[in-house]
């Protein structure tokens, strides 16, 4: 589904992925870990089609497409799905009238009849049991006044509505308090399927307990430097990433 | 007498001089003649007038109006921004009977509603007296001319403790004529003790038209009334148009204005508020839209003169091409004006390179126990939430108008007669679809 072969990336000329290498299968969840600025955040924009960010060499093909020639509005609806570590606030646009013309974006695109109003609604209303958030958040602009909580929820609750075949989650579990956790786990547990894919991207174990990768990679300065299962996420925890940063010639 | 003389001023002195039969009397109009010919054309110099462009005015040549007949069916576009209104229309400045609800129909409501022409002396005494304790700081020409020039004029007076739940819809219309036209559309509004009213003034031309439009509004609002105004700018890309509007608001009277600027070529609001008696309030708000080389041009200038006053404004600018916004507020707390709540809030979107806005925000406080905030604010769409909504499956060009509709909305949904906001969010809707189609 994402093959992703030696991609070099630059942001205001700064190398940032240097050679990075992944295959994502259909039905696959890949955890990629690492430390503050080893390029995670990166690769999500990247993939994503965020503008600032320089391909230098290498490739990134989804379901054979090339990647870096589509628009993020094209990727979005070809499938495509990410998950904003920070949520963008978005004054005077409705939430519920946003994710309406989002998802028959990706409907019409894909050839499918549009929902009315009614379809809709219905719809939203069961995806919010989903993540247990409140309905007057979608009588309100998308994500102001929101809680981080809140934020994340609304993330997984879009994600659920637009139903992608491959959705990548930028540190959604960063500010989550446990509960909030466990909230936006159980909502990307419900959705998986033989049909779709995740990149689960965490800087901390402990979603990985919730969410369980079927591999898990390390990243490092731009590069994969350990690929193993979700045994080696539980290692890291013990030990942290220092004993991988010293042997940084191990290439998955 | 040292001004300079143009085309312009020149024919306002064989028009002052000709035998039409003018609205306002001889020593109302002798005063403006007089502030007339004791005055320069504003230009560029002038503080006030320092970012609007008036040279085409002072050029311009105009002809006399010919009176053209209009049907029912043309005014409908306009007519439908508040249906089941009171409808007065002006056709080039007169008043078409033809296309106007019936003007003493409300006379049992307690709104008076008469041509400035019909008056009987007491009457015109009451309207003129209005005119004569109006305070504007900036005493424009404009507003001199119109009291000079005017042919005819409505005096709206509200009798006490009346509440109009029907609004007033004054639709002014501009036909084609052979070259320049000018109109004086004048009203006079007195709103007695506890009543309440809201007034649509509408601003539109039929077909592409060269036309000057200098309306003059005075407005007096006894203690506890209650007025709300509506401006809707739609004029021709070939329309100059200056108004000039004078509030007194009494004890506990409550002044509510709108403004959308959203046509004409050119287009400069004077607004000035005396808030003259304790607990009076001003709520403003408004929006300019420009495209091309349009210039919309908003003035306000609040006189918190008493105590426990507020005053609560915010005005959005979109501006696309070459188009020009102009903010300039100046709020002043006098001295014993204490306990006021003053707050001024002026924000821009720049939609092209080349569109620009001049904002000046301003605050002078004499007094010591007051709460004022202003604050201006000048910016482009925010990349961030473009990209947001494009990683949703929204194409940029539907993303950015989403943005855009969405920071006018935040002004329109303040808009309370919901026939007319929808009237407003469409005409901007339809604006803003041609603005994005052109910048994809």
């Amino acid at each position: 589904m994402l093959s992703i072969k030696d991609l070099h990336v630059s942001v205001e000329g700064k190398a940032i992925l240097k050679g990075l290498n992944l295959e994502v299968k259909k039905g696959e969840i890949h955890a990629i870990m690492g430390p503050n600025g080893s390029g995670k955040s990166t690769l999500a924009h990247v993939l994503s089609g965020r503008d600032g960010y320089e391909v230098n060499s290498g490739s990134a093909t989804y379901k054979g497409l090339n990647l870096l020639d589509m628009l993020p509005e094209i990727r979005a609806r070809e499938g495509m799905f990410l998950a904003f570590q920070y949520p963008i606030e978005i004054p005077g646009v409705n939430n519920t009238s946003f994710l309406k013309k989002a998802l028959n974006e990706i409907r019409k695109h894909q050839g499918k009849e549009e929902l009315d109003a009614i379809d809709f609604l219905d719809l939203i209303k069961k995806q919010m049991k989903l993540v247990e958030m409140k309905e007057d958040l979608l009588k309100r602009p998308v994500n102001q006044g929101f809680s981080g909580g809140e934020k994340k929820r609304n993330e997984i609750l879009q994600m659920a509505v637009l139903h992608p075949q491959l959705a990548i989650l930028d540190e959604t579990d960063s500010g989550l308090d446990i509960d909030a956790l466990r909230i936006v786990a159980g909502g990307v547990n419900k959705l998986r399927s033989d049909e779709n894919a995740f990149v689960v991207i965490t800087h901390y174990q402990r979603l990985l307990d919730y969410i369980v990768p079927d591999f898990v990679h390390v990243l490092s300065d731009g590069q994969i430097i350990k690929s193993g299962t979700k045994d080696l996420a539980l290692e890291l925890e013990e030990r942290g990433y220092d004993w991988l940063l010293d042997q940084p010639e191990t290439v998955a | 007498m040292n001004q300079t003389t143009s085309n312009f001023r020149n024919w306002v002195e064989t028009q002052s001089q000709s035998d039409t039969s003018f609205v306002l009397s001889p020593e109302l109009r002798n005063t403006s003649l007089t502030a007339i010919r004791s005055q320069n054309f504003p230009t560029r110099k002038d503080e006030e007038w320092r970012y609007t462009p008036l040279k085409a005015i002072a050029e311009s040549s105009p002809v006399a109006l010919v009176d053209t007949q209009i049907s029912p069916q043309q005014i409908e576009p306009f007519a439908k921004a508040v249906p089941g209104a009171h409808l007065l229309v002006f056709v080039d400045g007169k008043f078409s009977s033809a296309l106007s609800d019936d003007l003493s129909s409300q006379d049992k409501l307690g709104l008076n509603i008469r041509l400035m022409e019909d008056l009987d002396s007491e009457s015109r005494k009451q309207a003129e007296g209005i005119i004569v304790h109006s305070k504007l700081t900036d005493d424009n020409i404009f507003r001199h001319i119109t009291n000079s020039l005017a042919t005819s004029g409505l005096f709206i007076d509200l009798k006490p403790n009346a509440d109009i739940e029907v609004p007033l819809h004054l639709l002014f219309v501009n036909t084609k004529q052979t070259s320049t036209s000018v109109t004086h559309p004048m009203n006079i509004i007195h709103l007695g003790q506890n009543s309440r009213l809201d007034i649509v003034q509408q601003f539109a031309s039929l077909g592409d038209l060269q036309s000057l439009s200098f309306p003059a509004d005075y407005i007096q609002l006894d203690d506890g009334s209650k007025l709300g105004l509506y401006k809707v700018g739609l004029e021709s890309e070939e329309t100059d148009h200056i108004s000039n509007c004078a509030v007194q608001v009494a004890n506990s009277a409550s002044f509510e204005d709108h403004q959308y600027l959203l046509g004409s070529k050119l287009t400069r609001s004077n607004l000035e508020v005396n808030l003259s008696g304790n607990g009076a309030e001003v709520f403003l708000r408004g929006i300019y839209l420009g495209d091309k080389s349009q210039h919309l041009d908003i003035r306000t200038y609040i006189d918190h003169a008493q105590a426990y006053c507020s005053s609560d404004q915010h005005f959005r600018g979109i501006l696309n091409g070459k188009s020009r916004g102009v903010f300039n507020g100046m709020v002043l707390v006098r001295e014993h004006a204490q306990k006021t709540n003053a707050q001024q809030s002026n924000k821009n979107l720049l939609l092209s390179r080349d569109a620009r806005v001049d904002t000046k925000p301003q605050l002078e406080i004499f007094a010591d126990d007051v709460k004022c905030t202003h604050g201006a604010t000048i910016g482009e769409l925010d990349d961030n939430a473009l990209f947001y909504l494009q990683s949703r499956g929204i194409s940029r060009q539907d993303a950015a108008q989403m943005l855009t509709r969405a920071f006018a909305a935040e002004i329109t949904d303040e808009i309370k007669i919901d026939t007319l906001k929808e009237y407003i969010q469409q005409e901007i809707e339809s604006r803003l679809t041609e603005t994005h189609k052109l910048n994809a």
